[in-house]
């Protein structure tokens, strides 16, 4: 590898620099082609990213974010059929006019792309090092990229299979690669969204290191702002296949001048948000690409429109300060600075002590016979002795990182897995579940009529009764008429998650369980799912165990948080004295890992696994206070300060 | 609101009579494929009665070259090779349905109650049906048939009884891997019974590949009944069938190239119109 190129400035000194960008595009017009219907994409997009700068592209699914940062390395999809009118140079070179040899030439050497999912962008059937040898030069070489990366024991790592490695290991894998070439540009589409916070912090960690040392540019695309806002100089935002606004990236924090910045904004959660009120939300859903208004494509969602927003749509015009452009025909009139909204509060939600607990589980334990062929015969403890109480009425977050068992406990709890130990009662009602993703949870062939009346049916509701109730549920989880005779494939994501919703709770139970119900959801429709679980609580009394991986959303709807480690809970409490005052070092290190929480605590290594667990206390090697006996001894589940929390660990045991 | 709008409108014209629609608003390609399937059904139902000649009868003189008065020609004894296309058309593609639609019922069943169930059930089914695979199955419809007496009803008896095994398979993997689905955990939740869930929830999902891997199918069973009627054992000799017209014919096919050619034609036609059939029936269960 050559010497690092010459480190470029902060941010404001990239923007402004006088040097050819990198990415040039103007005008960008790009239609994409799905099921004999073209959708116009990208409307008339321009970008510009200078040497070194980090740019955000923020958008959400359907805006047309991946096809822009696609139309940049040409990797459009083929069977689509992609249709590119303007102008497209990376580097100098066109990109639209260049023969293939030099866009392949082009993207060996100066372009680098990381994906979403590193377990389907790497080679499955090969070694790492075999797929790192494609782009670097020889084995040293490619100990040295993995080095650059963060992998340790690089050279061990070159005889892994990609399946062999943790995701975010894969993740910085794929970097690897992306760098190998000494890039002047790297897409990374979605780069941590498939990855727990606490890696996803150290990923974009990485990202902006290596562009600092290798002073080449990024385009980040995220749907999330506020991974754009971690490192990324300047914040495109995207909407409806139109820029809605660009900005430098403190700018936009401050003083949003598009209303759908403005709206992308209030619907962030963070650990300071007033859990006492339902969230700010946008209504509606965003455009179908297939089926674009003429005017401003915000505009129907928009609370500032006017007549005149849906007559044409409405040019990227420079604003005040440096770099600023919006795309708002009101952005003068209006002052969108975040200023907090004042909802109607909650009332207080129906916790009921003293009726009997909506759950009871005493040490649950649930075994999994291994599926390797090596390993069979042994078996693995997914869940080992876990304690949990809700009691009636109350709304109770799971917290953990993936593969922590937390979806396990939930179908325990559902009675789809089968426990090997301890007890569970869930009362003679039967719980009902939304499951993460709503698109496979409904049968694709079945009208939202169909599986909601089949839900009634099992209740035993007479069929003269059952499509009044449908009806009546339908509008208590908000959902239009015509939805009671769609299918699945016929709504948008946020719909699809209320009908699930509506089948859960058309015969009220006793317990909802809700398996991430949000996170395949963007921001803005995410935030109204959460208000509607928020709301169907107080409503129904119904108690709730929330499986979630984002802290932000535990407070923002839960009563008590229980926060997950190798199948164990490792410390429950009321959700507001966790989060702001956690006891045990894992909690703590979780909670530090949120965007804009100050001083984060890196974990040492990866989570451990579950074939070989740590003896003792299963968080030692990664703790940063673990001392000998920790890894001797498991740790006793005490009582810390007020009611109910209780914390598995030694450093609690002393305090208590 | 003027976002959802247009969802609406798409969500509103849904209404009953939901299948028709789709047919109508198809692409020109899917109606074309569709309409030659319901052409050349029809053409078989009404065979014989379309036909200008009695298709056993010697008609004109035999070997006579396609003109106005016998479009396709006559065969070697004169009979009217128009009218045994159009008679043989019906024996061989209701036979071939016959068949198809036996082996689909029975094999769907079974690939059915296998993959839905797991466990022992399934490994008693699938090894079963892999015995079945086992054997060639025209070498068994033989057996089956010289046991039974040789007439076109015993054929295809004897070829239903073995066409089954395939379609076992292929609907299990469906169903296997749409068991793993989360919308059958959602439904035992929502609780539906095992019955309900197998014929709600598991079911339709594995019609779409049955059917194309059915029409598919035609041209293969065509054959076979060719192969056995040559054998002696399918449809006897005087009688129209065009996979025995093609193999008998044969030997003229230097003298009097028409007497195989043209039946061949019909069957070429036939598995053409089922495969591409098949693909829109899937394309339109897809957009459904």
């Amino acid at each position: 590898m050559s010497a690092p190129i010459e480190v470029l400035g902060s941010g404001a000194a990239a923007t402004t620099a006088t040097e050819r960008p990198v990415v040039d595009a103007a005008d960008l017009d790009v239609w994409l082609t799905r099921d004999h219907l073209e959708s116009h994409v990208l409307r008339g997009v321009d970008l510009q990213i200078a040497p070194g700068e980090i740019v955000g592209l923020v958008g959400e699914s359907g805006s047309g974010k991946t096809v822009l940062g696609m139309s940049l390395l040409r990797l459009l999809p083929e069977g689509a059929r992609p249709r590119v009118e303007g102008r497209i140079e990376v580097d100098g070179i066109d990109m639209l006019a260049a023969p293939e040899e030099a866009l392949r030439e082009l993207r060996r050497h100066r372009l680098g792309a990381v994906f979403q999912d590193p377990m389907t962008s790497l080679d499955p059937t090969m070694r790492i090092g075999g797929q790192l040898r494609e782009v670097a030069e020889s084995d040293g070489d490619a100990i040295e990229l993995l080095g650059a990366v963060g992998v340790p024991e690089p050279k061990r790592r070159l005889r892994a299979f990609p399946h062999e490695l943790s995701g975010g290991l894969r993740q910085r894998v794929m970097i690897a690669m992306a760098i190998a070439g000494e890039p002047r540009l790297i897409v990374a589409d979605e780069p941590t969204t498939a990855l727990d916070v606490t890696v996803q912090a150290q990923i974009l960690d990485l990202l902006s290191k290596l562009c600092r040392d290798l002073g080449c540019s990024l385009l980040l695309v995220t749907h999330d702002l506020a991974v754009a806002a971690q490192i990324a100089q300047r914040v495109v935002v995207l909407y409806g296949g139109r820029i809605a606004e660009v900005a430098p990236t403190a700018a936009l924090l401050e003083h949003p001048r598009h209303p759908y910045s403005a709206a992308l904004l209030r619907s962030r959660l963070d650990v300071e948000m007033d859990v006492t009120r339902p969230l700010p939300t946008l209504h509606g859903e965003p455009p179908d690409p297939r089926d674009l208004p003429v005017g401003c494509p915000f505009a129907p969602r928009c609370e500032f429109a006017r007549p005149d927003c849906e007559a044409a749509l409405p040019s990227l015009d420079p604003g005040p300060g440096p770099g600023r452009f919006d795309a708002c025909i009101r952005s003068e009139e209006i002052d969108l600075r975040p200023k907090r909204v004042e909802l109607e509060p909650w009332v207080a939600p129906l916790v009921d002590p003293q009726a009997e607990d909506a759950l009871v589980a005493a040490a649950v334990q649930v075994d999994a016979g291994s599926s390797s062929f090596w390993r069979r015969g042994s078996t693995v403890k997914i869940l080992n002795g876990v304690d949990l109480r809700i009691a009636a009425g109350e709304c109770v977050a799971l917290v953990g990182e993936s593969g922590c068992g937390k979806t396990t406990l939930v179908k325990a709890v559902a009675g789809l897995v089968e426990t090997s130990g301890g007890a569970l009662d869930v009362g003679d009602k039967s719980p009902q579940m939304v499951f993460q993703d709503a698109g496979s949870s409904l049968t694709p062939w079945l009208t939202s009529r169909e599986l909601v009346e089949e839900r009634l049916r099992s209740c035993g509701v007479p069929r003269a009764q059952r499509a009044e109730r449908v009806e009546a549920v339908f509008a208590q989880v908000g959902l239009p008429a015509w939805a009671v005779d769609a299918r699945p494939a016929q709504l948008s994501g946020g719909q699809r998650q209320r009908v699930a919703i509506a089948r859960a709770i058309v015969a009220p139970p006793k317990l909802l369980l809700c398996d991430e119900p949000t996170s395949a959801l963007d921001v803005s429709v995410a935030a109204g799912v959460l208000n509607l679980i928020g709301r169907l609580r107080r409503e129904l009394g119904m108690a709730i165990l929330f499986v979630t991986h984002d802290i932000a959303v535990a407070r923002l709807i839960a009563d008590r948080v229980a926060v997950m480690y190798l199948g164990r809970i490792v410390e429950s409490g009321p959700a507001t004295t966790v989060i702001a005052d956690p006891v045990h070092p894992y909690t703590k290190a979780l909670i530090s890992s949120l965007p804009g929480s100050g001083g984060r605590i890196k974990l040492k290594g990866s989570p451990p696994s579950l074939f070989d667990p740590p003896s003792g206390c299963a968080f030692h090697p990664r703790c940063s206070h673990a001392r000998e006996e920790c890894a001797t001894r498991p740790p006793r589940i005490v009582a810390v300060g007020d009611s109910r929390h209780e914390v598995d660990c030694v450093l609690a045991e002393e305090q208590g | 609101m003027a976002a959802i709008e247009p969802v609406l409108r798409s969500g509103a014209s849904l209404s009953r009579p939901r299948r028709w629609r789709l047919v109508r608003h198809a692409p020109l390609s899917d109606k074309l494929a569709l309409g030659m399937l319901a052409l050349i059904t029809l053409l078989a139902l009404l065979g014989p009665t379309l036909a200008p000649h009695d298709p056993l009868a010697a008609v004109g003189p035999p070997s006579h070259p396609p003109s106005w008065q016998y479009p396709l020609g006559t065969d070697e004894v004169g009979r009217d090779m128009f009218s045994r296309v159009l008679c043989g058309l019906q024996s061989t593609w209701l036979a071939a349905l016959a068949v198809i639609v036996g082996g689909v019922l029975i094999g769907g069943a079974i690939g059915l109650v296998a993959g839905a169930t797991g466990g022992w059930v399934d490994t008693v089914l699938m090894r079963i049906t892999d015995v079945f695979l086992a054997l060639p199955a025209s070498i068994l419809a033989i057996a089956v048939v010289a046991a039974i007496g040789p007439s076109l009803f015993h054929t295809l008896l004897a070829v239903s009884i073995l066409w089954w095994p395939y379609y076992a398979r292929l609907v299990r993997a469906e169903i296997r891997s749409l068991a793993a689905r989360p919308h059958i955990e959602a439904a035992r939740l929502a609780g539906v019974g095992w019955g309900g869930r197998l014929w709600r929830h598991l079911l339709p999902g594995a019609v779409p590949t049955a059917v194309v891997a059915a029409s598919l199918d035609v041209a293969n069973l065509v054959v076979l009944l060719a192969g056995l009627s040559f054998l002696g054992l399918g449809a006897q000799p005087p009688a129209p069938e065009l996979g025995s017209m093609t193999a008998t014919g044969l030997s003229s096919l230097l003298t009097s190239w028409w007497i195989p050619v043209m039946p061949a034609i019909a069957i070429f036609l036939l598995s053409l119109i089922a495969n591409t059939a098949g693909d829109s029936i899937r394309d339109l269960m897809d957009r459904s």
